[in-house]
């Protein structure tokens, strides 16, 4: 593990937020691993240039519901930091709607694209971005694609069954047990 | 002043093997100014990984990208054996590293055979390719299969090399070596090569560091970042091999790190074969993901590997996303390109070693 990186990159997240903010783990290999949480997404933007000055490189951003099946509200960006070895995960949490927070492109060129994936992929939008064309997806297609999660078994048990039974009962009396999927 | 005007490039292209489109501004014969469009392939993979359980998504994650499709399931097992808490046994440890490595040596040679094939020489290209065919069979007969080995799983890895097939791994290996040392050499020395290659495309390393590039475009433009030695995971730490690096970060630095790569990988198998410890290749059953998050790494041929995970407690992934070499690579084309020749541009692009698949998911 580089204790040089990891101090550095506590300096850069304590100046912001100061002291103790960050939570340290390790992997089975004693790399270490530092997760932050911000519950302001505007705080990003004091975190940012403090782990831009110590030299961290941003690896990726992930952006995900609070909850898998949309059954609480909000959600949630990871930005994934480097710095000599060491990660720091940022997590900011993006509770407003619509939900919004401020680009860090001002101190990370690279994270151009990944704003823009997340904006297409959850709709989040993202203040102050240089570019904010779609990125994957075609302009025609839902700017929200995986924030409408629906589980499999929930999409298997759907009003469809209904209308297929229908079709193959057309002009006849409906059985009972083919009536059951229609509450949903 | 010289007029310009677009020219545009793909999606679909005979210089480029998967579709992206490049909207490149020329002056003549040099190019200005690039804008790229993708998402002619995208497959909502990560959508997918979020429907599997933790087994399924192991086979999901190999079918990313076919030429570092071990990287994949086995960074993804990183991340969620931290997560459960699993210790691979020392042997799949082992194991993992080898079936990286030979991947590893089959990718560098496809790339820097693809680019003598960009710079006219076809019958460099087609040796390039029978070189890597030692590595192919190598791949059909420990693993099964020349690309997708399936080797990783959650706690381990499937199959053991036993004696007989260590003996036919050791045969391909010594088959390779005096086979690179000659391709090497043709490389760095070809005038034809040179001449299309040298300067062409660069990358300061300042440049480098600004749009964070990662694996061989970023050492080859002196930014000595080695996931394997930065951050080690498997067994890399009691491996001996040499981070290479280069400070001219034009295309030829880039396809000769390539290859000075591949020489480091047959050197990593062969420690392997000869350290690799007796015993169980994977645990036995399966401990549950409890719910939290972690990140996994690894060195990817094409580069740095991320695989983030967040786990909710049940057996399928809240989220997974992975983020690939390739992706932190495109935009620094911007550089690479400006002020180069039309005909340069496949080459440029080729040596970024680009996997659209990968990138779009």
């Amino acid at each position: 593990m580089n204790e040089i990186a990891k101090q550095a990159l506590e300096n850069a997240v304590g100046k912001a937020l100061g002291p103790g903010a960050v939570y340290w783990s390790t992997d089975a290999n004693k790399n270490a691993f530092g997760w932050v949480k911000l519950c302001d997404p505007d705080a990003l933007k004091l975190v940012a240039p403090h782990l831009a000055q110590a030299g961290a490189r941003l690896m990726t951003v992930t952006a995900y519901r609070n909850d898998k099946f949309s059954r609480i509200e909000g959600r949630e960006i990871a930005y994934h930091f480097d710095l000599d070895g060491v990660v720091i995960t940022v997590t900011a949490c993006v509770d407003s709607e619509p939900p919004r927070v401020p680009s860090i492109t001002p101190w990370f060129q690279n994270a151009d694209w990944n704003e823009r994936e997340f904006t297409e992929l959850y709709n989040i939008e993202v203040e102050g971005h240089p570019n904010p064309r779609r990125l994957f997806l075609d302009k025609e297609l839902d700017g929200d694609i995986l924030d409408r999660l629906v589980p499999l078994s929930t999409m298997m048990n759907g009003a469809s069954t209904t209308t297929l039974w229908e079709k193959v009962f057309a002009g006849k009396q409906m059985p009972e047990w083919a009536t059951k999927g229609a509450k949903n | 002043m010289a007029e310009t005007y677009t020219l545009p490039v793909g999606p679909l292209h005979v210089a480029l093997e998967e579709p992206m489109y490049f909207d490149i501004k020329v002056e003549g014969e040099t190019v200005r100014g690039l804008d790229l469009t993708a998402g002619h392939v995208h497959r909502g993979m990560e959508a997918l990984a979020m429907h599997r359980n933790y087994f399924q998504n192991v086979t999901l994650t190999e079918r990313v990208c076919s030429l570092c499709s071990n990287s994949h399931p086995a960074t993804y097992c990183m991340a969620v054996e931290t997560l459960a808490g699993i210790t691979v046994p020392e042997r799949g440890q082992y194991l993992r590293v080898i079936a990286d490595e030979i991947k590893r040596v089959a990718s560098h040679l496809f790339n820097v055979g693809i680019m003598a094939h960009l710079v006219g020489f076809d019958s460099l290209f087609m040796h390039a390719m029978e070189v890597r065919e030692l590595m192919q069979d190598a791949k059909e007969g420990v693993y099964g299969n020349r690309m997708n080995l399936g080797q990783c799983t959650i706690g381990g890895t499937r199959t053991d090399i036993d004696k007989e097939t260590a003996r036919f791994l050791r045969g391909q290996i010594e088959a390779l070596k005096p086979q690179l040392h000659e391709l090497y050499g043709v490389f760095e020395k070809d005038p034809l090569i040179r001449t299309r290659t040298r300067g062409i495309g660069v990358l300061p390393e300042a440049e480098a560091r600004r749009y964070a590039v990662v694996g061989p475009v970023a050492r080859a433009s002196g930014v000595a970042y080695d996931v394997r030695r930065k951050a080690p995971y498997a067994t890399y730490e009691d491996l001996t091999f040499e981070v290479q690096s280069d400070t001219a970060g034009d295309v030829h630095s880039r396809a000769m790190l390539r290859l000075r790569e591949a020489v480091e990988s047959v050197s990593i198998i062969e420690q392997c074969l000869k350290q690799m410890p007796e015993g169980p290749v994977k645990i036995e059953g399966m401990a549950a993901v409890p719910a939290g998050e972690s990140v996994a790494r690894s060195e990817a041929p094409r580069g740095e590997l991320v695989y983030f995970l967040r786990s909710d407690g049940s057996d399928t992934p809240q989220r997974v996303k992975w983020r690939v070499p390739t992706y932190m690579n495109w935009e620094a084309l911007q550089v690479m390109m400006a002020g180069c020749q039309v005909a340069d541009i496949p080459l440029i692009v080729n040596s970024i070693d680009p996997c659209i698949s990968c990138t779009e998911r």
